[in-house]
């Protein structure tokens, strides 16, 4: 068993926290893996505002208050672009179309045949926890202007997440059925989505295995919140294994 | 509420366990799974004094296993994520077991009070290293004279003198066992140079020196798995004491005459009902836990949740008679040699 004093436990990188091993924003190659992150956090944010808004059709007695959510969402986006801008990288919005197209497709699916549940595990629980987890990581390694606009968002973040989780909650009874079918469908493409810009983000200095981590933190949180018990939320992340 | 951070002593066990428990998403998950696994508060547990007082507690399983110790940035999320998951919790009081309090001090984690959305509040966190050595010290007491060791005549040797629980050790020793000598065994000088002007006395010397003059030897350092020592070098008898963790100096030492007690080690007056030190392979795991852990439940006992081991050398001789008293008070006992413990029980 490896102990605290074993060679293979020297120091692999520097120990002195979060804020160490910032990357050269300036560089050729950051700025072509930022095109396409920053494109994916615009893209997310776009969609998030078009989500909410459709969901507001299925249960127009709370559409107002989606509206609101919705609107927040805008303001994130503008706020990612200007983090682009800033940087003067022009955002790659056709590969962040792609990016989503999938999960786009079963939102739109699940809208049409008035599958509310699914709508929500979609927007609320997964595409929140992945931009959750993604920001906090995020975070520790962005330029100083993103570091600010990403710090605004996360709380924003926050509030949506428990929006859906509330609702998700209130109707636990009657939807665990099919929030563990959607969730067996979708949640493999969070997983296959984190794999397509795992490179991308490590240009950023943002590791696979954290952004991983923070997703299922978040994920875990909102499940737990949900009233779901352990075993019934380790089967739904197994999803995401296999 | 009282908390418990542990986790399991390898990566198979981790994954047996995690099976048996019924986390299958992590249980066939491979290294990086788990490396990716957030901490799983696995159960909750009363249990009640020897005076009717009951107190709840939960145990959090970091997810840490020892084969991550190589991935720096691993390992310190696993500790953070599990101190943040017990603040979020409402947990008042919660001991970081194992490598937990390890990692947090080797990679100054003091640093990283913001987790998240969470600040990390130190006051709700301890080491245990108090109760720790506290019971080290009384093994040693109780256990040396129960093999023929006059500790007044007994040449006392601390492996590791310099860190937290080895000087408090020292200190008690000195202070309050009055042995007749201490040897003072630690890889710096430095440090070994002041804890010696600290104490008033005590002899530095290599270990392999201090074994061979040693009638008691107590390890709070981990054990380099390369040191190979046979028995023939040791005194008889010889009573070693194994506080480090791991503990595997069974697995080094042997023969007859050499005595190896687990260091630091409890037992409760009553089975708890709780499944989680099975993990840790303790011999009788619904009664015995690592002091550390025992630490926080007698701090919840005692209505004292605070920080109360916490940073490195600041353990004094009162707060362990504070500790002592208290942990004898809420029915915790010392671990101590077979016959004794089965004497005892009879």
């Amino acid at each position: 068993m490896p102990i605290l004093e074993s060679p293979e436990v020297a120091v692999v990188d520097s120990p002195d926290g979060f804020s160490s091993g910032l990357p050269d924003f300036t560089t050729v190659s950051y700025k072509d893996a930022y095109s396409r992150i920053n494109a994916i956090v615009i893209e997310g944010e776009q969609e998030a505002h078009d989500n909410y808004i459709s969901i507001g059709t299925l249960i127009p007695e709370q559409a107002e208050e989606l509206k609101k959510l919705a609107r927040m969402e805008l303001k994130h986006m503008r706020g990612f672009t200007a983090c682009g801008k800033n940087l003067a990288v022009e955002p790659d919005m056709q590969f962040a179309k792609q990016f989503f197209s999938s999960l786009h497709g079963n939102f739109q699916e699940a809208l049409k045949d008035g599958k509310l549940t699914t709508c929500f595990l979609i927007q609320a629980i997964l595409i929140e926890a992945f931009a959750i987890s993604a920001y906090h990581v995020y975070i520790r390694v962005a330029d100083p202007f993103a570091k600010k606009i990403t710090e605004g968002v996360v709380q924003d973040e926050y509030l949506h997440l428990n929006y859906g989780q509330e609702w998700l909650k209130a109707n636990l009874e009657n939807c665990k059925e099919e929030l563990m079918e959607a969730n067996k469908v979708n949640l493999p493409l969070i997983k296959s989505m984190l794999d397509q810009v795992a490179e991308d983000a490590s240009v950023l200095h943002m590791d696979k295995e954290e952004l991983m981590e923070e997703f299922m933190i978040a994920y875990q949180d909102s499940l737990t919140e949900m009233g779901l018990d352990n075993r019934e939320i380790a089967r739904m992340a197994l999803a995401a294994v296999v | 509420m009282f908390g418990l951070i542990g986790h399991s002593t390898s990566f198979h066990d981790a994954r047996r366990k995690a099976m048996e428990l019924g986390y299958d998403h992590i249980a066939e998950g491979d290294l990086d799974v788990w490396c990716s696994a957030p901490p799983q508060l696995v159960e909750h547990v009363e249990v009640v004094s020897p005076s009717g007082k009951s107190i709840e507690g939960a145990y959090i399983d970091s997810c840490f296993v020892p084969e991550m110790l190589g991935r720096f940035k691993t390992a310190r999320r696993k500790v953070l994520n599990a101190m943040e998951l017990a603040q979020k919790k409402g947990i008042s009081i919660t001991a970081l077991g194992g490598f937990t309090s390890i990692i947090f001090e080797n990679f100054n984690l003091l640093q990283h009070q913001h987790i998240r959305n969470t600040t990390l509040e130190w006051n709700r966190f301890t080491t245990g290293n108090t109760h720790t050595a506290w019971v080290i010290c009384r093994q040693l007491e109780i256990n040396a004279p129960s093999i023929g060791i006059d500790l007044k005549k007994a040449c006392v040797a601390v492996i590791g003198a310099t860190g937290d629980i080895g000087s408090a050790v020292c200190r008690w020793l000195s202070k309050r066992t009055g042995v007749a000598e201490l040897l003072l065994v630690a890889r710096q000088q430095q440090p070994l140079v002041e804890l010696q002007k600290d104490l008033g006395g005590g002899r530095i010397l290599s270990l392999e020196e201090a074994l061979l003059e040693a009638d008691v030897v107590v390890w709070v350092a981990s054990m380099p798995r390369t040191l190979e020592i046979g028995s023939y070098q040791l005194r008889k008898p010889c009573l070693m004491i194994d506080g480090g963790y791991p503990k595997n100096l069974d697995s080094k030492f042997s023969g007859d005459g050499v005595h190896i007690l687990k260091g630091g080690i409890v037992e409760f007056f009553k089975d708890i009902g709780w499944s989680m030190m099975e993990l840790a392979e303790m011999d009788r795991p619904q009664r015995q836990m690592f002091a550390c852990f025992a630490e926080a439940m007698i701090l919840e006992f005692e209505n004292c949740q605070t920080n109360f081991s916490w940073g490195r050398n600041n353990i004094t001789l009162e707060k362990m008679d504070f500790i002592g008293e208290a942990s004898v008070r809420n029915g915790f006992s010392t671990l101590n040699l077979k016959p004794q413990f089965e004497a005892a029980i009879a």
